[in-house]
């Protein structure tokens, strides 16, 4: 299909731009390795004064963890990057170029900048989920599993959306150029499960800038807390999400007159 | 001299004053991370009752202060001082008859402070209204002598900082070199947890080096806690560990101007 090719020559460009910087590749590795190592202590140190966080057992903070740093991964490798490219391109009007390729430029806005390395990360992730579900597989049913996966896919699409809500502002306010700035401020909430937070901040990561709806509520379904109807909503605020993202974003190129003429 | 600081100062206090919308986003990244720590060690203590003696009371009390002495004692070298040795900007400050670091990079940090703080301050206030911290055993001696802390604790942080952004004079990985460091100065100064929670090693070990004078050492004066012993020897090794963060900065920052190529400029 049309998408995937682009896809894959967007990677193997962005791979040759990495090759570059071969050293700094490796160096990043090891930075994340370490904060991995950082976040495992802290786990550690949080389960050897206390047998549960907020009902939850270390399996189910790990698998948080993994899920936690899926959602980092599509943050840093895709996010950020493009972010970065695409605030540039309004200010100086080179964005132009994207309106004029025969491509969706909403998907050319948001995946022709990928941090390669970040493959790393991911890999991560998918070891601390296999460690984490298996250290607590006696709480896991397979809908819960299949919910799970559901909701991390939906989870992931409601970041992206909102990402698309914040970056199309920029067509209306051109020098709101800290737009996911306060993604990143709000992060560090994803790491716990949200039930622990005070309820402002609940509020906060579920409805407004919606972090703990990608990492709490898919381990929420795991442990099966949740009902199937429960998790179709979620689903479902996923697709009507992006739908609605999508019509900012098109609403947004309508209002783009371009920064030179 | 003086009069350099201050026209340093205005110039730094302007230019901060124009960004001061973005100031609320940034003081975010400074609030998230210990207000989630809190609500972590809170509710662990409430459901036990109390986690090796500590209330949730007191992880609140901990955790309110940790926000104040964060905003004192930290500085943001890194971000304003490392791009200018790559990218050549450095030259022009180098011909002057003034240090740097020690004039420009300094004031530049006391105006974000300052600004920060504007910002902070009734933050904070609406944090207090919400968790009520208990703070009786706080009294004006104890702030007096955390506020010495503090300084000091700011002028170790600050200069091991500079030392560390210095290493841009070799390396345009001196970021990867600090963020490792920034990764160690949050296990080491009770950011992450209050020490006496952490196993038994990372305690001692704590204590020989300078991160908990940065954050743990003043929290816990100004919550008194520490004997007057205790208050001494922190206090000896903060008078240590300034005089050697003075002497890594001052041959790492000679050595780096040599090595300075002005690339890009």
């Amino acid at each position: 299909m049309h998408i995937f090719k682009l896809l894959k020559t967007f990677l193997q460009v962005n791979i040759q731009m990495s090759l570059a910087y071969r050293a700094d590749t490796v160096v990043n590795m090891l930075l994340n390795l370490m904060w991995l190592g950082w976040e495992l202590l802290s786990l550690s140190i949080i389960f050897a004064n206390t047998n549960t966080l907020g009902g939850w057992g270390p399996g189910e903070l790990i698998t948080l963890l993994g899920v936690f740093r899926m959602v980092n991964t599509l943050m840093s490798a895709f996010i950020w990057p493009n972010t970065e490219k695409f605030n540039a391109s309004v200010r100086d009007g080179s964005f132009d170029y994207n309106l004029l390729m025969p491509v969706d430029s909403m998907f050319l806005v948001t995946f022709s900048r990928i941090t390669v390395w970040r493959a790393w990360e991911m890999l991560l992730a998918i070891g601390l989920l296999v460690s984490g579900i298996s250290i607590s597989r006696d709480l896991i049913s397979l809908p819960g599993f299949l919910g799970f996966l559901l909701l991390v896919i939906s989870g992931m699409l409601i970041i992206y959306s909102l990402w698309i809500v914040l970056i199309a502002l920029t067509f209306w306010f051109t020098k709101f150029d800290n737009n996911v700035t306060i993604l990143q401020a709000l992060m560090d909430a994803g790491r716990y499960p949200i039930s622990v937070y005070p309820v402002w901040l609940r509020i906060i990561v579920t409805f407004i800038i919606p972090i703990g709806v990608a990492t709490t509520i898919p381990v929420q379904a795991l442990r099966g807390e949740l009902a199937g109807p429960q998790v179709l909503l979620f689903a479902g605020v996923g697709v009507i999400g992006f739908w609605l993202a999508s019509r900012v974003w098109r609403a947004g190129v309508k209002r783009y007159s371009g920064a030179s003429s | 001299m003086l009069k350099i600081y201050q026209r340093l100062w205005q110039v730094n206090w302007a230019e901060y004053w124009q960004y001061r919308a973005n100031m609320l986003m940034y003081l975010l990244y400074w609030l998230i991370s210990p207000i989630v720590y809190l609500a972590v060690w809170t509710s662990i203590a409430n459901a036990k009752g109390s986690v090796n003696g500590l209330t949730a009371n007191d992880f609140i009390a901990y955790y309110m202060t940790l926000l104040v002495v964060d905003q004192l004692t930290s500085n943001i070298i890194i971000h304003i001082f490392a791009y200018k040795v790559q990218d050549g900007s450095l030259s022009s400050e180098l011909i002057r008859p003034a240090h740097p670091m020690l004039t420009n990079t300094f004031m530049n940090n006391l105006a974000s402070k300052a600004l920060n703080l504007l910002v902070f301050i009734p933050v904070w206030g609406v944090l207090w209204l919400l968790y009520q911290p208990d703070f009786s055993a706080v009294t004006a001696l104890n702030l007096l002598i955390a506020a010495l802390a503090m300084l000091l604790g700011f002028l170790v942080s600050f200069l091991l900082s500079a030392a560390i952004t210095s290493l841009a004079f070799w390396t345009t990985r001196v970021y990867s070199v600090h963020e490792f460091y920034f990764a160690i100065s949050l296990l080491f100064s009770g950011q992450f947890v209050p020490l006496q929670l952490m196993p038994q090693f990372i305690q001692t070990a704590a204590q020989f080096l300078p991160f908990q004078l940065f954050l743990y050492f003043p929290i816990q004066i100004i919550l008194g806690k520490l004997s007057t012993a205790q208050i001494a020897q922190g206090f000896l090794s903060g008078v240590i560990w300034l005089a050697v963060a003075w002497l890594l900065f001052r041959w790492v920052w000679r050595e780096g101007v040599k090595r300075y190529s002005a690339v890009g400029a």
